[in-house]
């Protein structure tokens, strides 16, 4: 069968290019932080308030990855003591940092002045910076957020804790970098982040339109200003021109792949390492409107620019990661059928357990509810050496065929 | 050689044995003697005097030492701890059959997150949580008060009595001798000659997760009894720390030990961190109850470095050869901290470390091979 044209959107290119801008501008800006990503951390509009330049540790992970280094930035890694049971994302980090390589992807991070992060995400975070910290000897801020346990279960005190962790942590940060962080301009960063969130939300609602707009590719490409340039104009800017280009995709009824005959959802982490898989997907006319990742850990909290300590508070206790699967399973339920989904791709990913654990149940769930076919492979997010080609084919082969 | 002699085998520690080893039996027959209802909890980060208090009985859950994990396999990947997959796998198999209910910390990745399928699954009358920080600030400790208030208000929802102040203070009273008991107990590791070795003071600690702690504090005051006047212990010629998450596994320290070492010392979660530090019993409860979870050194709420600090001070005060990490696999926390520590504690203290992994039901042989290598390097200085 002859590869059908890949598409992908226009806007792609926007994207990539902020991306790189980010990592040129972390090697000469200051002060420069490494952030964590993931769960909504409040750090994020905070530090674009006060101007520090930020790069992203996960985002290096799977830049990397996608340049074909994680492999052996895990080995240098796992050289240094740090085990391969260790999310790959970390252990991409050490060896990144261990290799001092002259040529790194995306010309590296640069040593930070600080370290921010939120605890809402997995207990890797904490253990992952707390050794980076220790490494160069930099002060790390962290917004010890607590876990919620049951859905939607937020105790008051959850969210005065969280409130005077924030408030505390942009005092460190004012410390730290000199830099007065006012009400004005955290208001404004946080009024961007949730314009930001509403052209994300009417995005992640038009791949409900059939043929989908967005394939994987396209909606791993879209996370980086949908998290990483929150409370930024430029986020806004980039979300604006992939919202208009979506909508006339789905005016015109504009699919993401050629001949959309299956609509897959995919649950976890991507394999960064080969995004082409898609590919192999889409010559078959299968397409993936549907991804968690991208869709459910950046939890979708209204703010309010007047109450932004407030409202920052709230988006870091809500969302997947933080919450645990078993708010998840219940949405996704929700979702297979809202978004047309015939088929389910699981990726049980050795690397985070946090989104890993309840997909078995997942899987068996959607199985028992809609009878339709699931795929459920073992692999890892950045580590390519896990990962064997043909072995992966054969079993995408055989979940393509149930589809049919 | 063993380093034991055949009358440790007998008096105290010999019931302290017997409870570990037939834990199911004992616990079921404490619920038919007392009434009380049995309650597991995972981890030492949970207040246990407040289940006590609330006239239940408190276990730490571990896996029976038996049995092939197979049906957790449905629920849990195999990149999750073992100890943690068992005692999942049991509780599908009805292996705790004595069991009321559970209080789940969060705490390391796997237990963390098996709350979710615990409840979704529910398998006994009763399931909470208790969500634990990670900063030691007076800001986390008023949120840690408040959440132990929450373990309070859901205790009383389960067994429909409140939990009353005496009641309290006297569960506190009763874990504080305890704590103290056992601390005493290590006291005498510190000895040229230590009258018990780390397979004892395995069973002496993991005993009191098991026994109502009335009777534990009973036995343990007699096995000191029985300790103090003992001179005939030999001297210890290798001085081990043994540090590690959830050393559930006795066949790993009977096997250091058989290489002719002895376990001085431990820093791990079923060890010397489940009961080194006191509850203030003159301070408001359930505030007092928050400091001493947040005191426990566990990876998962605690710093590298304040890690170290405790490992570094045992070093000193048991006079410490070196230091054995024996950690499970997929135990991220304590792995995390593991080129840390270890660096350290060559590079700083000058004390040599290694590190063996361990996993449920693996074959101890190739780690025997490991620490005997070790501890041939350490007669050797
Ligand atoms: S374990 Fe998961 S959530 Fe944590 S850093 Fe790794 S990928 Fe992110
Ligand atoms: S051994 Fe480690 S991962 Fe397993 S239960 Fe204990 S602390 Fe958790």
């Amino acid at each position: 069968m002859a590869e059908k044209k890949k598409k992908g959107l226009k806007v792609n290119k926007a994207i990539g290019e902020a991306i790189a801008k980010c990592y040129q501008d972390a090697q000469t800006k200051r002060p420069l932080a490494w952030s964590l990503l993931a769960g909504g951390n409040p750090l994020i509009e905070i530090a674009h308030a006060a101007g520090i330049q930020l790069v992203f540790p996960e985002n290096y992970g799977a830049a990397c990855s996608t340049k074909h280094a994680s492999g052996r930035y895990c080995e240098i890694a796992e050289a240094h003591d740090y085990s391969s049971d260790l999310c790959s994302y970390c252990r991409n980090c050490f060896g990144y940092i261990f290799a001092q390589d002259a040529e790194p992807p995306q010309g590296g991070m640069p040593e930070p002045d600080l370290f921010l992060m939120t605890t809402n995400a997995c207990v890797h975070y904490i253990k992952w910076f707390d050794s980076l910290r220790l490494m160069y000897n930099k002060p790390l801020v962290m917004v010890n957020t607590p876990r919620v346990m049951d859905k939607g279960r937020v105790e008051d005190y959850y969210l005065e804790h969280t409130v005077r962790e924030i408030e505390g942590a942009i005092a460190e940060i004012e410390r730290i970098t000199n830099i007065k962080v006012t009400h004005e301009k955290l208001s404004e960063a946080v009024k961007l982040s949730d314009e930001l969130n509403d052209y994300w939300r009417e995005i992640i609602e038009m791949q409900k339109a059939v043929p989908a707009p967005m394939n994987l590719p396209d909606i791993g490409n879209v996370l980086f200003p949908v998290v990483g340039l929150r409370g930024t104009r430029e986020g806004v800017e980039l979300m604006k021109q992939t919202y208009t280009e979506v909508k006339q995709c789905v005016a015109e009824k504009r699919g993401a792949i050629e001949e959309e005959k299956h609509r897959l959802m995919f649950l976890n982490i991507p394999l960064w390492y080969n995004l082409r898989l898609a590919g192999y997907f889409a010559e078959k006319g299968a397409c993936f409107p549907f991804m968690d990742y991208a869709f459910y850990v950046w939890p979708p909290v209204k703010m309010d620019p007047s109450r932004p300590i407030e409202s920052l508070a709230a988006k870091a206790l809500y969302g997947q990661l933080n919450e645990g699967p078993d708010a998840q399973i219940d949405n996704l339920i929700r979702d297979i059928k809202e978004f047309h989904i015939d088929g389910v791709v699981i990726h049980s990913d050795r690397s985070c357990k946090v989104m890993s654990l309840g997909l078995l149940d997942a899987a068996r769930i959607i199985r028992e509810t809609y009878h339709i076919p699931v795929l459920v492979f073992d692999l890892d997010h950045t580590d390519e050496r896990v990962y064997s080609d043909a072995e992966f084919k054969n079993r995408v082969d055989a979940f393509l065929e149930m589809l049919e | 050689m063993l380093y034991q002699s055949k009358e440790r085998r007998d008096g105290a520690l010999q019931e302290l044995r017997y409870s570990v080893s037939n834990n199911s039996e004992v616990l079921q027959s404490a619920k038919d003697k007392t009434g009380r209802k049995i309650v597991g909890v995972f981890h030492s980060v949970v207040p246990e005097e407040l289940i006590y208090a609330a006239g239940l009985h408190p276990t730490r859950l571990f896996a029976h030492f038996d049995e092939p994990i197979t049906l957790a396999d449905a629920h849990m990947q195999t990149f999750f701890c073992s100890n943690v997959r068992a005692i999942w796998d049991q509780v599908l198999k009805g292996k705790y059959p004595y069991l009321n209910g559970v209080v789940i910390p969060t705490a390391c990745e796997a237990v963390d997150y098996i709350y979710q399928t615990w409840k979704r699954h529910n398998p006994y009358e009763f399931v909470t949580s208790v969500v634990l920080p990670f900063k030691k600030t007076e800001n986390a400790l008023s949120f840690l008060a408040a959440e132990i208030g929450r373990l309070k208000k859901s205790l009383e929802g389960f067994t429909g009595r409140e939990i009353s102040s005496d009641s309290l203070h006297h569960a506190i009273e009763l874990y504080n001798k305890n704590r103290e008991l056992l601390k005493k107990l290590y006291e005498l590791r510190k000895s040229e000659s230590p009258p018990l070795c780390g397979v004892d003071a395995y069973y002496a600690v993991m005993s009191g997760f098991i026994l109502d702690k009335e009777q534990h504090n009973v036995l343990l005051e007699q096995l000191l009894g029985e300790l103090q006047s003992r001179s005939d212990s030999p001297r210890a010629d290798v001085r081990l720390l043994v540090s590690g998450g959830c050393m559930i596994d006795v066949r790993v320290l009977e096997a250091i030990e058989s290489l002719g070492a002895v376990i001085v010392a431990d820093d791990t979660n079923t060890g010397s961190r489940s009961f080194w530090h006191q509850v203030d019993a003159a301070k408001d409860p359930l505030s007092a109850l928050a400091s001493r979870c947040m005191a426990v050194p566990s990876p998962f709420t605690t710093s590298s470095e304040e890690r170290l600090q405790y490992i570094s001070e045992m070093i000193r005060e048991y006079r410490v050869d070196g230091v054995v990490f024996a950690i499970q696999k997929y135990c991220e926390s304590e792995k995390f901290d593991l080129p840390f520590l270890e660096g350290e504690i060559r590079g700083r203290f000058g004390v040599p470390t290694t590190y063996v992994e361990t996993d449920y039901l693996a074959d101890i042989a190739p780690l025997k091979t490991r620490v005997e290598a070790f501890i041939e390097s350490l007669k050797a200085v």
